[in-house]
């Protein structure tokens, strides 16, 4: 075969154009733009988050698709077509540095966002995100809007969810410190509050515990646990002051399972996320000894009501002393 | 003033220079990414070095700056000289020049400020896109009328690829930049990622890898002074190339929810990939079969030969990568920023560089400044991208296989702080190699030898 001018012009430009017909003709033909059954309209302030989310490149270190082997946020809904309806652009993503954010919404309420896009490491202290602050509050504020609108009505739900418990979280912040620990251990089941932590506090652990807090919790609850972290300046309620919990241990002794419950779990409606897909059981005991020790300078580790001990662990002796409360003996 | 736009080959030296300048840009913005993704709080509060805006001018002015920019470049050399003829129009030429360098500097200018579209490899805003639309059909027009010009009568490969890669280019970008929706370039909805990632892919696949091959069909067999290998494996690498590499994008979003049917065609048209690939590495390196030690010998031609060994190991790399199972874990993380890396700068910009340093002597009439600085920028690059080839892979699949066991994103970050902390040092081997290249480049055009006539004729009739 002789390349003519005519067969390199006409066929480059026959086989191209045949090519690409099958890979963007026939999809724009035959797919169907309609809307999933959690799928809603943007407003104007979501729509406003989104330009901003394609303009400051948000998308070169966040996905917006959930595939059916993922298992962090999100993982609950698989991306289905139907749910980027209208969005223009829906950018998919190729890259995640930070998580997936097709089901953010509703995942923190809005004070988290704003506090971690002032800086990310105030609400995630080994985030690599950028921060946002130089964007100023109102384009914050936009594309906070759009992050909760992620997940269309799944997000709505969960954002109704936050809506309700923030009120009531504030509520309870605002009836003072005992007052205030008084609800959040009333959102612990019965169960978990009278349960303590069933691991020994050694050495080891608490320092494994220490540097689960370094990574996870240093810049709500501080370095000192009174809860004066950078973010507390956004957040609202601010973080717990951990070392008012030491006059509220549950009948004076139990702080184990209602730690390890509210780290599992968070607090619904506060900025306390919950960090159960973060952390599998071990390094959640091993904080709340952390907590306990570091902030109480307590922990109810290794005490009764106690099972079996496990195979790896050592003799090991709670010499921590309940406080001493007036009108209460100590333990 | 006028005579030098006139002047033969003068717009391909400024494509050239144009390039080496965008690969130092390119390269300082990657530096400040690499650093940024050991060190978020470098340089706070600078809102036009943050991540997400400095990341695209890396990549843009990488890809349309560097590697494009260089070899179109070298394309307007090679393609009067095969047909032994001039370029139609040097003034012509210099216009696409213009437009197009504008396009990649607003990069830098617009990405920096929040002016951009956001959909990744097309971000440039419509007006800049219909710059580039302007750049491009100037050059067709104007490699059609060198054709029509020739006083050689056969078309040799490199033409055949030249003129293509700018009339694929004309029909990719506007339908993957989707510029009849001029203030947002996308589609609604998710078939945008279908029409994104049509151009996404042809970009390397119908836009670098034509004109990177052309260039290297063009320098291997006139450093070996052998004639090709075969004109039928040619004519195969070059039909299968459109046929196949048009219909791979979709292979960016296989798990996201586009039609079955759209994967099956995207994985199939990945592996089969392999075949032109090795056509065309098979009628090169035969090519220069049993004149290993000219070509390996020669700065200029080690540059394009170790471009042709990345391509090789790209494109068995990204047919498997392709594969739905492997993709669970190669997907979203540093694996794909490594073949990404070693695609463009491994294979485009090797080829690229070595061609422009093959050319140079002809086009300026001196011969290259330092050969030893050519050897450098390659010691340099190769150790770089070696290294970033293997740190990179290395946290992909540490991401990979940690998310695929039901790790978060947020807990493996600080598993990534090693090989984040190991690829902005290796990325200061490219920033060097980058600098060198241009100052090779600079002091070839102010103080190289200058060529006596019959050196010159000499070296165009090859080495």
């Amino acid at each position: 075969m002789k390349m003519t001018p005519a067969l390199l012009i006409v066929g480059a430009l026959m086989v191209f154009w045949a090519s690409s017909f099958i890979i963007v003709g026939l999809p724009s033909l035959t797919m169907k733009d309609e809307p999933s059954d959690i799928w809603r309209q943007l407003t104007p302030d979501e729509q406003a988050g989104l330009r901003l989310y394609v303009q400051n490149g948000c998308s070169y270190c966040h996905s917006r698709y959930i595939r059916i082997n993922d298992w962090d946020i999100g993982a609950e809904r698989i991306a289905q077509s139907g749910d980027y309806v209208g969005q223009e652009p829906a950018i998919l993503g190729t890259e995640r540095t930070g998580p997936d954010l097709s089901q953010e919404g509703g995942e923190h309420p809005d004070d988290w966002h704003i506090s971690h896009f002032n800086n990310p490491r105030f609400t995630s202290p080994i985030s690599l995100m950028p921060s946002w602050k130089f964007l100023g509050a109102e384009k914050i504020r936009q594309l906070t809007a759009f992050v909760q609108a992620m997940g269309g009505k799944m997000a709505d739900s969960r954002m109704k969810r936050q809506n309700h418990y923030k009120r009531a979280a504030i509520a309870a912040f605002e009836a003072g410190p005992d007052g205030n620990i008084t609800w959040l251990h009333s959102q612990v089941p019965e169960v978990w509050r009278k349960m303590p932590n069933p691991y020994p506090a050694t050495e080891a652990s608490l320092l494994r515990g220490k540097r689960i807090y370094q990574d996870f919790c240093i810049n709500c609850h501080g370095p000192i646990g009174d809860g004066q972290g950078m973010a507390a300046l956004q957040t609202y309620p601010p973080p717990l002051n951990f070392t008012t919990l030491r006059r509220h241990l549950v009948e004076n002794k139990y702080i184990g399972g209602i730690f390890y419950y509210q780290i599992m779990n968070g607090v619904t409606g506060t900025a306390m996320p919950y960090f159960k897909k973060h952390l599998e059981s071990e390094k959640i005991w091993d904080l709340s000894n952390y907590l306990g020790v570091t902030f109480l300078g307590f922990t109810d580790a290794n005490t009764d009501p106690r099972g079996i001990d496990a195979a790896y662990e050592e003799e090991w002796k709670n010499n921590y002393q309940a406080p001493e409360l007036p009108g209460q003996p100590g333990k | 003033m006028t005579r030098y736009f006139k002047k033969p080959n003068s717009a391909s030296l400024a494509f050239m220079v144009a390039g080496a300048v965008w690969f130092v840009v390119g390269a300082v913005y990657g530096m400040f990414s690499a650093i940024h993704l050991v060190s978020p709080e470098f340089l706070p509060e600078v809102a036009w070095l943050v991540f997400g805006r400095e990341r695209p001018v890396h990549v843009n002015t990488m890809l349309y700056g560097f590697v494009g920019t260089m070899l179109i470049g070298c394309g307007l050399y090679c393609v009067p000289m095969l047909l032994r003829t001039r370029l139609w129009s040097e003034p012509l030429a210099w216009g696409g020049f213009v437009l197009w360098n504008l396009v990649i500097l607003s990069g830098p200018l617009g990405f920096a400020f929040g002016y951009t579209q956001g959909r990744e490899y097309s971000e440039y805003t419509w007006s800049a896109d219909m710059l580039l639309m302007v750049a491009v059909t100037l050059i067709i027009i104007n490699l059609i009328m060198t054709i029509v010009h020739r006083t050689e009568q056969q078309l040799y490969v490199s033409i055949w690829y030249f003129v293509a890669a700018f009339l694929w280019t004309a029909g990719n970008y506007p339908i993957g930049n989707v510029m009849w929706h001029p203030a947002t370039g996308a589609m609604p909805g998710l078939i945008d990622s279908i029409f994104l990632w049509f151009w996404g892919h042809n970009l390397p696949g119908l836009f670098i890898t034509p004109l990177a091959t052309g260039a290297a069909y063009f320098v291997i067999p006139r450093v070996a002074r052998t004639p090709l290998n075969s004109h039928t494996l040619s004519l195969l690498g070059f039909w299968l190339l459109v046929a196949l590499y048009t219909h791979i994008g979709g292979h960016h979003v296989l798990q996201s929810p586009i039609p079955n049917w759209l994967k099956a065609v995207s994985i199939v048209d990945s592996v089969a990939m392999v075949v032109p690939v090795t056509i065309v590495v098979l009628n090169l390196w035969l090519t220069a079969r049993q004149r290993g030690a000219v070509v390996w010998g020669d700065p200029a031609a080690r540059l394009v030969m170790a471009g042709i060994v990345w391509y090789l190991i790209t494109c068995i790399q990204g047919p498997v990568q392709s594969l739905p199972y492997l993709q669970r874990v190669t997907h979203f993380n540093n694996w794909t920023v490594g073949h990404a890396h070693i695609a463009m700068l491994g294979f485009g910009g090797y080829i690229a560089l070595g061609a422009m340093y093959h050319i140079l002597p002809m086009v300026t009439g001196r011969s290259v400044y330092s050969a030893r600085l050519i050897n450098l920028q390659f010691g340099l690059i190769t150790f770089g991208l070696t290294g970033f080839f293997l740190v990179l892979t290395a946290a992909g699949l540490v991401q990979g296989t940690s998310w695929n066991n039901g790790e978060t994103v947020y807990r493996v970050l600080p598993q990534l702080r090693p090989f984040m902390v190991s690829r902005a040092a290796l990325g200061i081997f490219i920033l060097t190699a980058s600098i060198i290249g241009l100052i090779n480049l600079i002091m070839t055009i102010t103080h190289g030898r200058k060529l006596a006539p019959e050196e010159l004729d000499q070296a165009e009739e090859g080495l």
